[in-house]
Parts: structure tokens; C-alpha cells; sequence
């Protein structure tokens, strides 16, 4: 608050009212008075400057104090001095300026708000970068941010969590996952599929055979009153129900002993429902036997109607349905609360009202009950009715509170319904979509690590022979370095950089571009082309010939958020002691050198290049620290391996490294790699 | 007095009337910095200094009662400004309009920073004189001494009750009303501080520059 400061001498001023009054002589002033009645020249004041900040070409001025106001923060601290720049003397950001003119207005006034049209999570970044906590804005825009944020946390969680569904098929270790998780996911194999459809087919079996069972079929023979189908095909039907209650016991032991977590299995809603779906059966074979208790055991038929609920497996809208109806639980307790206590009045004063009445069917209030139910929603059976005028007038009344009383709650369910719904169906379509999209992104990324790579080699052709006009302009400090040390690494080990070309990545049916396993990296050097594609040593572009039978693809896909690159360097060996001819790399090569790279941690694609053809192909694979960009800036030189970070640790224990060459690649190039000239 | 540019016209008093829950907006713009220069002791530079700040808290121009106490508030972060504030206001609101502007403000300021000894002694006794009977009585000081004990908040290392302030007011009362009249005029309150040399180092200590 920074005009608060200015009225610091108007308080000051008017606390002389206090000195009269004072108990203790007041304390001298911090600083030395100017007693003559002439002000000093008026800028000590402030002892301020204008500063200038640039940020992306956008210039902000506000006065040093202003900035100041808040030292916590970027700019109200040293921190801001990192980023002066001498020649124009100016603080230069390179960042976005509308989201900064919002801070900076946070500076002047005190008040942080948030901009609807923008995205959340740049937002985001942008404050903490300056370092401002987002718990300080406005109350203005703070309900919306909160559920901006809530918002963009359910979609991260709910992407997570699909991602998590694809990744987690490494593939199950034991029968007891197998079967679980052909249990959980229908479609994925056609074991599943056929389970799933043949316990759906009993399922409405059983349901039609308990609805068929009581459909009046004739008369009996013996004693001339109608009976229905049940009891005249009594053994049909019994071996029917027999045959679908041995099914769903089955599936029930089935899914028992499949499941990962027994007891949560066991408390699950759905288990109970299995359970009570087919106990009445069992219930009824023993206590047939006694014949006593038949009434209850007619009571216990009943319960089969529950068969009906286990179709919920089978239907996603019948799911939605009953997470809505949980969701909504306060809404819908409120309604049935506030329908009761109306329920209850009416019901009293029409017992009163009609109390008059001879013959009169409010006999007593709860029977009142009954008549206030259905006139309050609307059904009016007419079984009873007031014939009092006090009554048909509370009665009317009653209707009339009904609509309204019912009609409340309502669009709530509706909109959580719809929510969720929607929510549900969102999931589904960006899953569809997922593999399309992250053809396209890694398409996109391939491009500019080609780039990359190509003006690798144009550089150091350049070196080789400097003959060639090859304008300097061209390789900037930076990659001059990026190249020497990629040089530096593959003189290490003896192999060479390759590129990829773009019909590797499409990848045709065999889907080459499944190569790419999830591994960490956000990968952001300082410039832009600095953008590495984290192809996996999926691509190797050689060794196809031999070993395509070998390579299975690998339908599992990395899950690239748009935000992570992950590029980890995969090596690939080097066909040893083959130089100067063609060479098939091996997949059993490869495989063999995999563990060695792996303790590496990171795989490097290399692999041996023959000169003569002029198509090289280069996988540039390379790992980066997901969380740091910066981190990953202060090494855009050092491609060594940042961790590996979280699940994604495929690299390591992927048993499927086979690799899906594509035919595409028939050019393998060889050249040797310790090549003297190639010293940069 | 400035021009004051009236937007809907709704002149002085407090706005409370809220119309369809938009509220009127009264601009006031001060006279030219010239003639404010001359009529208070600040320079052209102090003048603007202030009214930048005065303009940041008050973009309508003037202040009102409200916005005092805000702005004490912000000084003192646990009292309880209302009182205070309000004598502070009354004071410096010299034609009773109930909102101040910028020229009774500056005016205000220039006495009580560029002021003569007698002038601010003056204002002091304005303060205290809430009555405005030109009379101050032991209540008017109780007053006042309830107004500063309660910009202390809560967070006071001793606790202060009616007594404590009751039996303050007795002694400085006491301390000035030599005659024991039981009231005090302008003059005697004047010239009991001047005699006191601690007041006058104290009020000069509480001089600041702009």
C-alpha cells in the first residue's frame, strides 16, 4: 500500500494532538529536522528513481519504491538485479507483458488480480516467477481463479490418471493380474470380450426369467385356478436360475480371486450386489429342504431382482447415474427432509380437517400420509379424498406446495448429473484422440532435432574441411558447444549420431513411433530449436533387415504431455568389426548392449553411418531434468543424464526393447567413427 | 474552493443514498498548484508530492470520514480508529461539509508541519474541543484519551480499562487547570504549553518533512 506512505507525514502531523496529553516525554525524531520553515528541495522525499522495465519489448516505468513495496518478491528484491542490462539500463524480461502489466499493477495497488482470458497455468508461472504467492489475490478475482484451478487440477489428475491406465500394462506378471484386468477392461483381449458379453447375456436372462416367472399361464388342472409360468414349468425354470446363478457365482470366485486388494474387493459396492444377487438362491436350496418357511422364502425371491443392478458393469450411463445420485446426496437429503416435514403438516391438519367427517378414510394421521404423497406429487389416485371444504382446501393447498417443494432441488441433480456426464464423455474422446495427437507432436518435435542435427553435421563438415564457405553465422557459441560435446560423446563411445528421417517417424502400421517411452524431461535450452525429441532407441533406423521379426511393436505409447520432452539417448552398438560394409544391426545386438547402457542411464541412439549415403539419419535421443527448466538451461550443454525421473522408468526395466524397424530405412549407413578428422 | 465537478448533482453531505447501486460520483478538482503554493508554506514540489499520494488513497478528491479511518488503520494495525479518526476528521473538515478536500487538507498539513508553535497549539486545542464551545473540560480530555488508548488495540503489554483512563484524565487535567475552574479556554491551554519545555521539544520532534 504504497500511498499509505505518503500520508505517513499527515499522521505524523496529527499526532501532535497526543503530546499535551503524554505521560512520557515523546522520543526525538529518527532523523534530523529541518527547522527552518523552508522545505529542503522536495525530492528527498522519495530519494526515488524511474526504473524501466522491458519486458519483451514492452516498457514498463514506475518509481523504485513502488517496486519496493513487496521484498519478497522478484522485483522488490536484488533478485531483480540479475536481470539489469548495463548498455540500455533497463531490467529486461523476457516475459509475457500482458500477464506482467497485471503484476506490476499488483505493485502499484496493491491488489493482484486475474485476468479471465488467460490460461491458468501460464498464469501461474508467470507469478512464480516474480515470486508472488497466488493466496494474495483480490477478492475480486479469486473465486474465479480457485475454480479456474480446480478446474485444471481435475483434468491433470484425470489425464494422469488415463495415462496411468495406458502405462500400466507392462504386462501383468501373473495369471491372478491377467484375469483382473481383463475383468476391469473388456476390450483388451477377446477373452474379456467374451466373458463380458456372455455374463451380460445371463444377466438379462436371469431378469426376464424372474419377470416371465409370474406371468399367469393357464390354469391349474387340478385345481382350476389360474397359475402362472413359474409354477408350471417349474423345472424349466429352476434349471434357468441354477444355470445363471452357477455363472455368477463362478465369475464372483473368479473376481475374488483375481482381485488385487481382496477385502476393498469384498466392502466394494458392486461385490455386495453380486453377493445378494445370488444368495437367495443358495438361501432357497436349504430351506427348501425344511419346506417350513416358505413364506420367507418367497420374500428372499425378491432379492433376485437385484440381478438387474450388476448390468451397471456393463453400462457406463448407469455408472454416472449412481456416482450423480452420491454426489448429490445433500441436495437429495434435503429434499426428502423438506418433503417429509410437509408431508407431515398437511397429513396433520387434513386428519383434523376431515375428522368430522362419517365414514371417512383419514382414519388416522399416518393414513393421512398416505393421501398427502400423492396429492403432493401431483399423482391423485382418488382412492381418498377430503369431502370437508376446510379439507379441499388444504388440499388444493397441499397440491399447490407439492410442485414447488419438488421442483427445488432438481436442477441441481441435474447440472451435477450433466457435469459428470460430461466429464466422463471428455475422458473418453481424449483418449480416442490421444494417439493421433501424439503422432502429430512428435511429428512436429522430430523436425526441429533434425534441424538440429543436420547443422551438427554441416559444422562439422565445416571443420573437416575448411575449404568450404560455410558462413559463420550460422553455429552460435552455444551450439558450437552442443556440438562439441555431442563430438566429444560419441568419440567416447565409439558411435555416431543419426538422423532420423521423417517417414521413420510416421511409422506407418507398424508404428514405429510407438518407440517412445515415457521418461522425464522437460527439455528447454535456450533457443528454441533446442527442442529435442525424445525418440526412443525405438528408432533405430538400421538394423531392420534382419530383425523385424523380432521387433513387436510396442502399441504402448509414451504419453507426451504437450509440455514434456522427453528424449532419452539411446545407444545403439555399433556394428562391430564391420566397417566398411553394410551393416545389419542386430536387435540382439542392440539388446546385448542394453544393459550397459542402461547403467549409463540413459540410452544414446547411435549407430554406425556409411558415408556414402547422403541421407543420414540421426536419432538424437537426450535426456533432461523434467522439473528444472532453468536447471535445464544452465546445462544446455551437458546432455549427460539428468535422472530419470517417476514411473517412467521404462528405459530400465523394459523387457520389450524390441525394435520396430521400419522397412523404410533401407539405407544403412556405415562409416567409422574414429575418424581423426573429425577432432573439433 | 475548487471547482467541484458534481457528476450527478448531489452536493455535499455524505452520499448515502446509493441510486440503483450505483454511486454518485463527485469529482473535485483543486485550484491551481500557483494559488496553493501561495496560500499554504509548501512548495510547488511538496504540493505535488502530496497530492499524488492524496489522488492514489482518493481518486475522487476528496476524503471522506471513511477513508481516515483507513488510513489510520493502516498505521496503527490493531486499533480501533473510528474515534480517533473521527476527531482527526472534524478538525481538519473546516467547513463541516463532512467530506475534506484536497486545499482544506493541504491547509491543514501546512499548519500543522509549517506552522507556528501557537498555530498547531491552536489546532490541539480544536482537536480536544469537539463541542466546539471553546471550553475544554475533563471530559473533552477523557474523550481524547479514549480515542488514542483505543489506537492501541489489544495488543498493549498492560491492560488499560476505564480506570486507567479515567485516572489519566484526572492527572493531566489536573496538570493544566491550575485555577481549578474546571474548564480551560484557548488561553490558558496555550500558555500552560508554552511554559512546558517538554511539550514544545516533543511537538517539534513530531515535525516532518513532506
Amino acid at each position: 500500500m504504497a500511498s499509505v506512505a505518503a500520508w505517513l507525514p499527515f499522521a505524523r502531523a496529527a499526532a501532535i494532538g497526543w503530546v499535551p496529553l503524554a505521560k512520557n516525554p515523546l522520543p526525538p525524531p529518527p532523523f534530523r529536522v529541518p527547522t527552518s520553515g523552508a522545505s529542503p528541495s522536495g525530492n528527498d522525499r522519495r530519494c526515488d528513481e524511474k526504473i524501466i522495465i522491458n519486458v519483451s519489448g514492452r516498457r514498463f516505468e514506475c518509481w523504485r519504491s513502488t517496486l519496493e513495496k513487496y521484498p519478497d518478491s522478484l522485483l522488490g528484491s536484488n533478485e531483480k538485479e540479475f536481470f539489469y542490462d548495463e548498455d540500455t539500463r533497463e531490467y529486461f524480461f523476457d516475459r509475457d507483458p500482458d500477464v506482467f502489466r497485471v503484476i506490476l499493477n499488483f505493485y502499484r495497488t496493491g491488489k493482484l488480480h486475474y485476468p479471465k482470458h488467460e490460461c491458468i497455468a501460464a498464469y501461474d508461472e508467470e507469478l512464480a516467477f516474480f515470486g508472488i504467492l497466488p493466496d494474495i489475490i483480490g477478492d475480486c478475482c479469486y473465486e474465479d481463479y480457485r475454480d479456474r484451478k480446480r478446474e485444471n487440477n481435475e483434468r491433470l489428475i484425470d489425464d494422469r490418471l488415463h495415462e496411468d491406465e495406458d502405462k500400466a500394462q507392462p504386462k501383468p506378471q501373473s495369471i491372478r493380474e491377467t484375469m483382473w484386468r481383463a475383468f476391469e477392461n473388456p476390450q483388451v483381449s477377446t477373452m474379456a470380450s467374451v466373458f463380458y458379453y456372455v455374463t451380460g447375456f445371463f444377466i438379462a436372462v436371469s431378469v426376464i426369467a424372474n419377470v416371465l416367472d409370474t406371468v399367469s399361464c393357464g390354469t391349474d388342472p387340478e385345481t382350476g385356478y389360474a397359475r402362472t409360468c413359474g409354477e408350471r414349468f417349474s423345472r424349466q425354470f429352476f434349471c434357468l436360475d441354477t444355470a445363471c446363478v452357477m455363472i455368477f457365482t463362478v465369475e464372483y470366485f473368479l473376481r475374488l480371486y483375481a482381485a488385487p486388494d481382496r477385502l476393498k474387493f469384498i466392502r466394494s459396492v458392486m461385490s455386495v450386489i453380486d453377493v445378494v444377487a445370488i444368495m437367495p438362491y443358495y438361501i432357497g436350496l436349504f430351506m427348501h429342504q425344511k419346506g417350513e418357511v416358505s413364506g420367507a422364502f418367497v420374500t428372499l425371491r425378491v432379492f433376485r431382482v437385484f440381478r438387474i443392478f450388476k448390468f451397471s458393469r456393463h453400462s457406463q450411463g448407469l455408472r454416472v447415474l449412481g456416482y450423480t445420485l452420491k454426489s448429490c446426496a445433500s441436495e437429495l437429503g434435503f429434499l426428502l427432509f423438506s418433503l417429509t416435514m410437509a408431508i407431515i403438516i398437511f397429513a396433520t391438519v387434513m386428519y383434523y380437517a376431515e375428522k368430522s367427517v362419517v365414514h371417512t378414510k383419514f382414519t388416522s394421521i399416518p393414513a393421512a400420509f398416505w393421501y398427502t404423497i400423492v396429492t403432493m406429487t401431483t399423482l391423485g389416485y382418488g382412492d381418498i379424498v377430503p369431502k370437508t371444504w376446510a379439507g379441499k382446501i388444504v388440499g388444493g393447498v397441499c397440491s399447490l406446495s407439492g410442485v414447488l417443494v419438488i421442483a427445488l432441488p432438481v436442477p441441481v441433480i441435474v447440472s451435477n448429473f450433466s457435469r459428470i456426464y460430461h466429464q466422463s464423455q471428455r475422458a473418453d474422446k481424449m483418449k480416442a484422440q490421444r494417439k493421433a495427437r501424439q503422432t502429430r507432436i512428435r511429428l512436429a518435435r522430430n523436425a526441429t532435432s533434425n534441424a538440429f542435427v543436420a547443422a551438427k553435421r554441416r559444422h562439422e563438415q565445416y571443420l573437416d574441411d575448411p575449404d568450404i564457405p560455410v558462413d559463420k553465422n550460422i553455429v552460435n557459441p552455444f551450439e558450437l558447444q552442443h556440438h562439441h560435446l555431442l563430438r566429444c560423446l560419441e568419440l567416447t563411445t565409439d558411435r555416431e549420431f543419426v538422423e532420423m528421417g521423417p517417414d521413420a517417424l510416421m511409422g506407418g502400421g507398424a508404428n514405429a513411433v510407438a518407440g517412445a517411452h515415457p521418461t522425464t524431461g522437460i527439455a528447454r535450452l535456450g533457443s528454441p530449436a533446442r527442442q529435442f525429441i525424445l525418440n526412443r532407441r525405438k528408432w533405430w533406423c538400421c538394423g531392420d533387415r534382419m530383425n523385424n521379426t523380432n521387433a513387436t511393436t510396442n502399441e504402448e505409447e509414451l504419453d507426451e504431455e504437450l509440455g514434456d520432452f522427453q528424449l532419452p539417448l539411446s545407444l545403439t552398438p555399433r556394428a562391430s568389426g564391420s566397417t566398411g560394409h553394410i551393416v545389419n544391426i542386430n536387435t540382439t545386438n542392440v539388446i546385448q548392449h542394453r544393459p550397459s547402457s542402461a547403467s549409463v542411464q540413459h540410452n544414446v541412439v547411435l549407430h554406425s553411418t556409411i558415408s556414402e549415403s547422403s541421407t543420414n539419419r540421426f536419432d538424437l535421443n537426450v535426456p533432461f531434468d523434467t522439473d528444472d527448466r532453468i536447471l535445464g538451461r544452465r546445462k544446455t550443454n551437458s546432455l549427460t543424464p539428468v535422472q530419470e525421473q517417476g514411473s517412467t522408468n521404462d528405459l530400465l526395466n523394459d523387457d520389450s526393447h524390441t525394435t520396430t524397424i521400419p522397412t523404410s530405412h533401407s539405407d544403412i549407413i556405415h562409416r567409422p567413427t574414429t575418424d581423426d578428422k573429425q577432432t573439433v | 474552493m475548487g471547482v467541484a465537478m458534481v457528476i450527478n448533482t448531489r452536493i455535499g453531505g455524505n452520499t448515502d443514498y446509493v441510486d440503483d447501486g450505483v454511486e454518485t460520483l463527485k469529482r473535485y478538482k483543486p485550484r491551481s498548484l500557483d494559488e496553493l503554493a501561495t496560500r499554504t508554506k509548501f512548495s510547488k514540489k511538496e504540493i505535488q508530492l502530496i497530492y499524488q499520494g492524496f489522488k492514489q488513497e482518493c481518486p475522487s478528491g476528496t476524503v471522506n470520514e471513511e477513508t481516515f479511518k483507513n488510513i489510520y488503520g493502516q498505521f496503527f494495525p490493531f486499533a480501533d480508529t473510528s474515534t480517533y479518526a473521527h476527531l482527526i476528521f472534524s478538525t481538519f473538515d473546516l467547513r463541516s461539509a463532512g467530506f475534506v478536500t484536497f486545499e482544506d487538507f493541504l491547509v491543514c498539513l501546512s499548519t500543522l508541519c509549517r506552522g507556528t508553535i501557537e498555530e498547531r497549539l491552536k489546532w490541539i486545542f480544536a482537536l480536544y474541543d469537539t463541542k466546539k464551545s471553546g471550553k475544554l473540560t475533563n471530559d473533552d480530555f477523557y474523550l481524547i484519551l479514549c480515542a488514542i488508548y483505543s489506537l492501541l488495540g489489544n495488543v498493549a503489554n498492560r491492560h488499560y480499562d476505564h480506570e486507567t483512563i479515567r485516572e489519566h484524565t484526572m492527572n493531566v487535567f489536573q496538570k493544566f487547570d491550575k485555577l481549578h475552574r474546571g474548564y480551560l479556554t484557548v488561553q490558558d491551554f496555550v500558555s500552560y504549553c508554552l511554559k512546558d519545555p517538554l511539550i514544545i521539544q516533543s511537538i517539534e520532534s513530531l515535525r516532518t518533512t513532506v
